[in-house]
């Protein structure tokens, strides 16, 4: 058996595939340049015409906001957003992950105040893990959550937080509990206001010249006993049971999709061999990683938690994301109108470095691989 | 919007039944000894008897009652218990011919110089070849040479020049080049399996090499690829009713190609200096990865037919590239 079942999307899909690209070409915002990164595009106006289309949240209870539809509908409107290059990274975080966190682990009351307006697209949410000295190695945060009356006194900080100069919220990952042999006990998720006293945020200006990541410093921040999402001391666990929907999403290949795009736009009808080859070997990887993915959102749909599944897409997906630049690199012709292709490819390359970083290194992603092949 | 489709619904392996007796078969008469007998130029008569009592040699055939779908399972299956035998192209070789005989038949194709290359040729009772113009032949045998391929089987070699045509509604080179992919699914699935067992077994620095970070990650590299190889086949062989097969085929292809190189690659490093030997199976299993990247359409061949299709459909309109990829099947 393989471990990747393969895997249709419903019957009517097509319908939905259809409308959302009828919405995406009346609503992109005007001279908006498309990137297919999710990162790559902030507009909290757009993700508000999104919500209204019913198209944040669309898997959580209608109770809620939310749509429920499957995690393969899900899948349709998100792999269009990204192929079109629209920009969706105000929504997100809270969709792909806050959402479903709350649904899991959240009190009735922070279901009842947050999931709704996220549906919308005007709650935006960041994800507070990264520190100054805790990247691969989560479980060594030091951020403080001390207990105080009515809830807890934070200090500390938090690193490489998108978006969090945008945002309203950040679930913030913290030790309600000091450090003891049992490394992953004691740790906690707040939700924190990153407009609240006590909480500065320093955006941080990445390679390409943008302001997407943050610092978070927090001096005694107070965040009210009804923030903590689930358990106290869990927050480990409820951080890791969530990885299989953040690791294998279509974002996990098409970041570096238009670049693609754009030097097919410029080959024309008549490739050189080596040209032509180059676009078969990138379309039949991206073929077989949707395919592998709509597979895992599949496994998600019946309710599994496919960790190893979600990591070997992650490794492959990130890895072609970027192995197609160079291919596109090598075959992109000499002459012809390459002002498109080469805005896209810079503005891709730019950003490669962060591909195999966000969401877990590759190293990390090969490790939880090998963990799953029984190797440790 | 989407490609019209004429079958609703991808053939998925359902014939479960078949595919385990056929493993199980495969697993009880292929052992170390048959690949190498194999190998060495032996034609494996006992493993062929089990195929043709248990009906398996067949299952390609228009009136079989075996989904088209699960011959191809099979073919995968066979490859991976490392069946030394052209399998795939003995059943297809029986599907074009409509033989209900219990006859070894092979296929081979045809190169530049006009010669045919027949794997077990000289074994075989009737010979087909796949011309330059991917149409299929009848092969007299009489007059030839051998060889050994890549893979380390022996071949006869035949000259196709005046040969009489065979028609089928198929078409034989994506049938043969599916076959090939299934094929190759199937090795790499059991030279990661030999690898992870391996890595486990040997000792270095007093612990067992999997402990090592780096031997690690090359395992999870190899697992993803043999993932994505065995994706993008069963996804082919599920489209075998689509009208776009011919490229769910050159992604299968492509996919399993890459894969190859990089597993081939992986596994011997892992292997050490055993591996590299020729009592040891890993070899069996990595030449066929090698030689099977090019049978039937080389690697460049089928990246080819997909970068060109992608190149007409992207001049017509750039949003029929994305509209390609995000079928429904
Ligand atoms: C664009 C971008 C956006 C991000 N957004 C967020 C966000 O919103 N929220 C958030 O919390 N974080 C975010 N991050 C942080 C991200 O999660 C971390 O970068 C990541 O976890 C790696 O941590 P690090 O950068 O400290 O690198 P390190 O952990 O210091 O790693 C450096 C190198 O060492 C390797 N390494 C580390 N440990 C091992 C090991 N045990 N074995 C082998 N190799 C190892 C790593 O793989 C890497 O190659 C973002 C990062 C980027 C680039």
């Amino acid at each position: 058996m393989s471990q990747f079942p393969l895997n249709s999307l419903p019957p009517d899909s097509s319908a939905l595939r259809a409308r959302v690209r009828e919405f995406v070409a009346a609503n992109l915002p005007a001279g908006w340049r498309r990137n297919s990164d999710f990162m790559s595009g902030y507009d909290a106006d757009f993700s508000a015409k999104l919500g209204a289309q019913g198209w944040i949240g669309m898997t959580w209870p209608r109770q809620y906001g939310g749509g429920e539809h499957s995690y393969l509908e899900r899948y349709v409107v998100t792999e269009e957003l990204l192929a079109a290059g629209a920009p969706i990274s105000a929504h997100w975080f809270a969709d792909r992950q806050t959402g479903p966190l709350l649904l899991h682990f959240g009190s009735e009351i922070q279901r009842e105040r947050y999931l709704p307006s996220i549906c919308r697209g005007e709650c935006f949410f960041s994800i507070g893990m990264s520190e100054p000295d805790s990247g691969s190695d989560l479980a060594s945060i030091r951020t403080s959550a001390r207990a105080v009356d009515g809830g807890w006194l934070v200090n500390g900080s938090k690193l490489w937080t998108s978006f969090a100069h945008l945002n309203q919220h950040m679930v913030t990952l913290v030790r309600t509990a000091p450090p003891s042999d049992k490394r992953h006990e004691g740790m906690s998720q707040l939700i924190i206001d990153l407009n609240g006293d006590g909480v500065e945020v320093n955006p941080i200006t990445n390679m390409a010249g943008r302001a997407e990541f943050n610092e978070v410093v927090f001096t005694d921040a107070f965040v009210p006993r009804e923030n903590l999402v689930g358990i106290e001391g869990e927050g480990w666990q409820q951080v890791t049971s969530e990885l299989a929907h953040e690791r294998s999403g279509p974002e996990r290949f098409l970041s570096t999709f238009r670049v693609y795009v754009e030097l097919i736009r410029l080959l024309g009808r008549t490739p050189a061999q080596h040209q032509a080859a180059a676009v078969g070997r990138i379309t039949a990887q991206l073929m077989t990683l949707r395919r592998l993915s709509i597979s895992v959102a599949g496994m998600l749909e019946a309710g599994q938690t496919p960790n190893l599944e979600a990591a070997l897409v992650k490794e492959l997906g990130n890895n072609f994301e970027k192995a197609l630049l160079e291919m596109t690199r090598q075959a992109v012709p000499e002459q012809g109108d390459r002002g498109a292709y080469e805005a896209a490819y810079i503005e891709s390359l730019l950003l490669s470095p962060s591909i195999t970083l966000r969401g877990g290194t590759r190293e990390v992603l090969r490790g939880v691989i090998a963990r799953g092949l029984g190797l440790r | 919007m989407s490609t019209v489709t004429v079958n609703d619904t991808l053939l998925l392996a359902n014939d479960t039944l078949l595919l385990d007796s056929a493993d199980r078969l495969f697993g009880d008469h292929c052992d170390q000894s048959t690949l190498d007998q194999a190998a060495a130029g032996h034609f494996p008569e006992a493993l062929w008897q089990a195929i043709v009592t248990n009906g398996f040699h067949q299952v390609a055939r228009q009136d079989s009652g075996v989904a088209l779908s699960d011959a191809f399972h099979l073919i995968r299956v066979a490859a991976q218990r490392g069946v030394p035998l052209p399998l795939a192209e003995a059943l297809l070789a029986a599907r074009w011919l409509d033989s209900d005989g219990d006859e070894f038949l092979a296929i081979g194709a045809v190169g530049t110089d006009g010669r045919a290359t027949l794997p077990w040729g000289q074994r075989a009772a009737s010979c087909l070849a796949l011309t330059a113009q991917h149409t299929l032949c009848r092969l007299d045998t009489t007059a030839g040479s051998q060889t050994k391929n890549l893979a380390g089987e022996p071949c006869l070699i035949v000259d196709a020049a005046q040969q009489a045509a065979l028609t089928t509604d198929d078409n034989p080179l994506l049938m043969l080049a599916l076959a090939k992919a299934a094929c190759t699914a199937g090795a790499l699935e059991k030279t990661l399996a030999l690898s992870l067992r391996y890595v486990q077994e040997r000792h270095q620095f007093g612990r067992p090499i999997a402990s090592f970070q780096a031997i690690q990650h090359a395992l999870a590299v190899m697992a993803a690829e043999v993932a994505a190889a065995r994706q993008a086949t069963d996804a082919a062989i599920a489209m075998l009713a689509q009208p776009r097969l011919e490229f769910e085929i050159a992604a299968a292809r492509i996919r399993c190609a890459q894969a190859s190189t990089l597993v081939a690659e992986a596994a011997h490093q892992v292997h050490g200096a055993i591996g590299f030997t020729q009592e040891h199976a890993l070899q069996h299993f990595t030449r066929r990865l090698w030689a099977w990247r090019d049978d039937y359409g080389s690697e460049n061949y089928w990246q080819q037919v997909l970068g060109r299709h992608l190149c007409e459909l992207g001049a017509t309109d750039a949003d029929n590239i994305w509209d390609f990829i995000a079928t429904r099947y």
